[in-house]
């Protein structure tokens, strides 16, 4: 990520989320972890690929600006 | 500090089998282990199962795990055009939240130790086992295992601290979500299966009787062939639609993997079963049965490779070829069969439907409408012809 260029990355609602896990098998650097308060993805890990994001059965994944 | 020929992590059907014949094959200190509170729960899934594959490992007569046996196979085409199989012994819909416990008592029964609430956080090799770290209600606890099995579903972590490749391509995870629907009316000695680019990209739509007048009603679409609507969204308009006048009293979601076994499901000291190894049959998205086989096997083997003192990845690869020789192969067949069934639109599966039905229904099989619908398409024939052989006849 050059210096300065602003990046998503994704986040879980926990209100919807039903932590099936299906997303995390879908994750290229392996971003998304279960713990006992549901699925959580690790922003430094996450690239922003997206590839979580539609699969989703109940969309509880959205991307959010992570900032500069 | 405590120690296991053969852990088990996951308590769905491939775990609890796995459990099972470990302990029955002979391993000594067999341990399952089960994240969530209550092994069967909660439910993921459709339900259903072939009566055949069933039999093998419990007997489903009067069995209080058993929510409805099953028939007949109903297909719906997208312009509603109802094919019916032949009936005869198709297979049950279960009450998975009493079926996954009669196969943890198995286990417990032929002596493998079962915990609830444990789940499996760290996996480190450490002279020849595994040192795993288990976290319970009381705290985390250490375990050296000389073989671990991960049978712990789509989202594995076994098979990456292992280093086995178990990620999946957008395209091959079928995104899926069901109601329960009760005071509806159908048939509730059939399974439903609804087809069509229209109805479910990439998948289908499904009725699994729980009872009479309440079923499973789901939906699996494939994101990438899917418009924007989430798979509950599909869900929601597929029950407006067929269902007005029903009552939704529960709701799952989950992934069902669509591709093929990964190329490798073995390490030193580590199996993957069942959905961890994504072996789900990728035509039909069933994997109970499948992954009570895998799970069988991974017993076996891991038993065996603890009594001969080896449980290096090259001892444990006769697992991986079982596999393969026993479902694997097949999978891969139906593979190619659903990528040319996607090709498909709606238009084609109606006018199949109508071509069907004019079979009689006791000539009519679910190999004879796949080989019916694939005469469409001449490259494919030879598979068809094999696919009706080994699988229907």
């Amino acid at each position: 990520m050059p210096h300065g260029t602003r990046h998503r990355i994704a986040v879980v609602d926990g209100e919807l989320c039903d932590a099936c896990g299906l997303c995390m098998p879908l994750c290229p650097p392996a971003a998304i972890h279960m713990t006992r308060r549901g699925l959580v993805v690790d922003p430094v890990t996450c690239t922003g690929c997206e590839k979580c994001i539609a699969p989703c059965p109940v969309r509880a994944l959205a991307m959010i600006d992570a900032g500069s | 500090m405590p120690a296991a020929d053969v852990l088990v992590v996951g308590g769905g059907p491939a775990g609890c089998v796995a459990a099972w014949e470990a302990a029955a094959a002979g391993a000594r200190d067999v341990l399952l282990v089960e994240r969530d509170r209550a092994i069967g729960a909660p439910v993921r899934c459709a339900e259903g199962v072939g009566s055949a594959g069933l039999r093998e490992f419990l007997d489903p007569d009067g069995a209080p795990w058993v929510s409805r046996r099953i028939t007949k196979v109903i297909l719906w085409a997208p312009d509603d055009t109802e094919v019916v199989l032949g009936t005869h012994d198709v297979g049950y819909v279960l009450d998975r939240t009493r079926f996954e416990p009669a196969l943890a008592e198995q286990a417990a029964r032929a002596g493998a130790g079962v915990r609830i609430s444990t789940e499996a956080v760290a996996l480190v090799r450490e002279d020849g086992r595994w040192r795993v770290t288990l976290r319970g209600p009381r705290g985390d606890e250490t375990w050296m295992a000389r073989v671990v099995i991960g049978a712990d579903g789509v989202e594995t972590m076994v098979g990456r601290w292992a280093g086995l490749e178990t990620r999946v391509a957008a395209r091959e995870m079928e995104s899926c979500a069901q109601y329960v629907v009760s005071n509806i009316e159908f048939d509730p000695d059939a399974i439903y299966m609804h087809f069509g680019p229209s109805v479910a990209p990439g998948g289908y739509a499904w009725i699994f009787p729980k009872g009479v007048g309440i079923a499973n009603v789901g939906i699996g679409v494939v994101a990438l062939r899917a418009d924007t609507r989430s798979a509950r969204q599909y869900l929601d308009d597929y029950v407006a639609l067929h269902f007005p006048g029903g009552t939704v009293t529960g709701l799952t979601v989950g992934g069902v993997i669509s591709g093929v076994t990964v190329k490798r499901t073995v390490s030193d000291g580590i199996l993957l079963a069942g959905d961890a190894a994504h072996m789900i049959n990728p035509l039909s998205g069933a994997g109970i049965i499948t992954a009570m086989k895998a799970g069988r096997l991974a017993g076996r083997h891991a038993a065996r490779a603890v009594r001969e003192g080896d449980t290096s990845a090259r001892n444990l690869q006769a697992y991986h070829d079982d596999w393969m020789r026993v479902l694997g192969d097949a999978h891969k067949l139906y593979y190619t069969l659903k990528e040319t069934i996607n090709k498909f639109d709606d238009d084609f599966f109606n006018r199949l439907a109508r071509t069907v039905n004019a079979i009689p229904l006791q000539k009519r099989t679910l190999g004879r409408v796949m080989t019916t619908a694939l005469a469409h398409h001449p490259t494919l024939l030879p598979v068809a012809a094999k696919l009706f052989v080994q699988e229907f006849c």
